[in-house]
């Protein structure tokens, strides 16, 4: 495959990677005869991102160039790398003339080649790390919730999130949207500033709700692909269905580049936060002496909630192998590995224990506020340490 | 006038100390420098292991008043990172007008600073001085200069800030042949690859006589980054032995010139 993009280009390019660099660490390229996919997929498997530039995004495009008869060329790079063929999208045009992508089958190296202002050539030999590609399997065309926004309106209102929230709920009924940074339950006190932003319809390209419904998902992705937006000045589509079902974000322009952003949904007041950021605090009433016992109650049941809820999460990340996925069911999300199947079963792996729950049952009595250390007139197994 | 300041190896006055302050920053990778007074100027040296040398240059012409007595070698070691404290010690907005005086061997370099928004304001600075240490001689006529390069600073800076930063080694080859200059940096695990033609905008002169391949560290060619951006033409010397001299010209608003100069030691191919 050998391609070029004009200088306008380049920086759309730039920016899209940055975006994608904003999800995962990975960058799987993937071209195919008349169009270039670029995918990535995060850590947690929870957020995946699709950017398809269509044929015309190219000033030329020949996929055949180095052999005749190959489907689909694929390959994955580090996200690292390819950052660093595209450093500071902002300045890009202004530098680069135009951008030549090469991928040779028979080689270990994915070329980048810009030509930039003054006559200065920039090649990048990029190491391939595979030659997987990896597709998620979702849909955002049968479902029953859909909102076209411009982008503004969504940036203007996470504006009054602060930076240290991961995670917003977008609470929808046919009368109104509300993005809030807390969910219903009480127990959840380590949020000092909730914030809650409601829209009314009106305000929406267009809004449609068939099912009234709450979904949770990350912030960090979100402010991504909104300024992934804003970058190309686009509006947002968001389709979804209900809490559990991912919700896909489209950006596209309708002639050369179409975006896809797959965001993982939740319960309101689950995951990430809840674990970080209660753990600390319960810590911290833990030293205060405190009785603990209604709160860890509470917790105990929250954590069950919790485990049940990846359990259901990992159903939307399913690794599958290839010749499964023409029958697998719409809405999960499967990776695709041609060269190798992979054959385990990720249904069943039970979310990870959460020690903290056990160390303040071993403990307990510690904690008490009835607790005198000086009843205890046994061996001194572990002495204190020194107090520096 | 001559009586007062005969008595003092050195003494000089400038009107606006922000350029000498830009200047001294610039080269301020290590504490102490040694302080050099000529009749043609003064110069400032400092080096880091024995592998990079940088100076700062101050011609004459940029001082209104110059003494240096012609009878002593006014040479001494300073720290550098106070002097450049003193030099902003009314903050980086308020320019202000400089005297410096050194009286003796031993002697600490005294600074009177003057505010020039405000009147009767003044700073008298003291900073101890030590005997100096050698320092390196990397000039040798004898070894033939192999290529020179004469480049836009604004430009050049843009290449090596958009260098990659994890890599450590960096490798210049020049030619007569197209392309001219090339810059490769070898990453983790890919490798980048910068072209200049010397037909390219930013390339002022270019001469090389013939093919020469030189391995620098990264970080010591980073090291003149903040020189590069306080001035407006850089000069790329080699010598066939490796050794590359980095020559940068800062130009004033009132036409007068300062230099810094980096002296920068190759890496061994193995």
């Amino acid at each position: 495959m050998k391609c070029h993009v004009p200088g306008p280009n380049v920086k759309v390019l730039a920016r899209t990677v940055h975006a994608l660099a904003r999800f995962g660490d990975d960058l799987y390229l993937e071209s195919l005869s008349d169009c270039i996919l670029l995918r990535t997929l995060n850590a947690s498997e929870s957020a995946y991102a699709m950017v398809k530039l269509n044929k015309n995004f190219f000033s030329h495009f020949n996929h055949n160039y180095y052999c005749v008869d190959v489907e689909g060329l694929k390959c994955k790079i580090s996200m690292k790398s390819a950052l660093n063929a595209f450093k500071s999208p902002a300045h890009m045009d202004k530098q680069v003339e135009n951008l030549e992508i090469k991928l040779d089958p028979h080689s270990s190296k994915l070329i980048f080649q810009l030509n930039c202002k003054h006559g200065i050539v920039k090649t990048h030999y990029v190491s391939i790390l595979d030659c997987k590609a990896m597709q998620a399997v979702y849909t955002k065309d049968l479902v029953p919730n859909r909102i076209t926004s411009s982008q503004r309106l969504l940036s203007e209102a996470l504006g009054n999130f602060q930076c240290s929230d991961d995670q917003v709920t977008l609470e929808v009924t046919s009368e109104s949207l509300i993005i809030k940074n807390f969910g219903d339950t009480p127990t959840d006190i380590s949020r000092i500033i909730r914030s809650q932003v409601t829209i009314k319809p009106f305000e929406f390209s267009s809004y449609t709700i068939g099912t009234d419904t709450n979904i949770t998902f990350t912030l960090k992705e979100f402010r991504a692909l909104l300024g992934f937006a804003e970058g190309l000045n686009l509006p947002v589509q968001l389709h979804f269905e209900i809490t559990g079902k991912p919700a896909v974000f489209v950006v596209h322009n309708g002639t050369t580049i179409e975006a896809h952003f797959v965001l993982a949904t939740s319960k309101p007041d689950i995951g990430t936060q809840y674990t970080s950021q209660h753990t600390t605090n319960s810590e911290r009433k833990r030293k205060e002496n405190s009785n603990d016992n209604n709160i860890s109650a509470k917790k105990v049941h929250l954590d069950e909630d919790l485990s049940n809820q990846f359990q259901e999460d990992s159903n939307l990340f399913n690794y599958i192998p290839n010749n499964m996925s023409q029958n697998n069911v719409r809405e999960n999300i499967n990776n695709v590995e041609k060269a190798n199947s992979i054959d385990t079963n990720c249904d069943n792996i039970p979310a990870s224990p959460t020690s903290r729950m056990r160390i303040a049952s071993v403990f307990k009595r510690c904690f008490e506020s009835t607790f005198d250390p000086r009843i205890i007139h046994g061996v001194v197994l572990a002495e204190n340490s020194d107090s520096d | 006038m001559d009586d007062g300041t005969s008595q003092y190896y050195f003494t000089a006055s400038m009107d606006s100390g922000k350029t000498l302050y830009n200047l001294l920053k610039s080269i301020q990778f290590q504490e102490c420098a040694v302080f050099c007074a000529m009749n043609e100027g003064l110069k400032l040296t400092v080096e880091e292991g024995k592998c990079v040398q940088a100076s700062a240059y101050i011609p004459a012409d940029n001082f209104t008043e110059y003494h240096v007595r012609d009878d002593v070698d006014v040479l001494f070691k300073i720290n550098i990172s106070v002097l450049t404290e003193c030099l902003n010690i009314f903050g980086a907005n308020e320019d202000s007008s400089l005297k410096m005086y050194y009286r003796c061997e031993g002697s600490p370099l005294l600074l009177v600073l003057q505010p020039q928004s405000m009147i009767n304001v003044m700073t008298d600075c003291e900073i101890a001085t030590q005997i100096a240490d050698s320092i390196l001689e990397l000039r040798d006529e004898d070894v033939p200069e192999v290529a020179k390069l004469v480049l836009k600073a604004s430009a050049f800076m843009g290449l090596l800030g958009d260098l990659e930063r994890s890599c450590d080694t960096i490798e210049i080859n020049l030619s007569p042949e197209h392309p001219n200059v090339s810059i490769i940096t070898y990453g983790m695990q890919d490798r980048s690859c910068i072209d200049v033609p010397k037909s390219s905008d930013m390339v002022q002169s270019f001469s090389c006589k013939q093919a020469i391949r030189l391995k620098y560290q990264l970080y010591h060619l980073r090291l003149i980054m903040k020189a590069l951006a306080i001035s407006s033409k850089v000069v790329l010397r080699s010598s066939s032995n490796g050794l590359l001299l980095i020559q940068l010209k800062l130009e004033k608003e009132d036409q007068r010139q300062m230099f810094t100069e980096f002296f920068i030691l190759p890496l061994l191919d193995d």
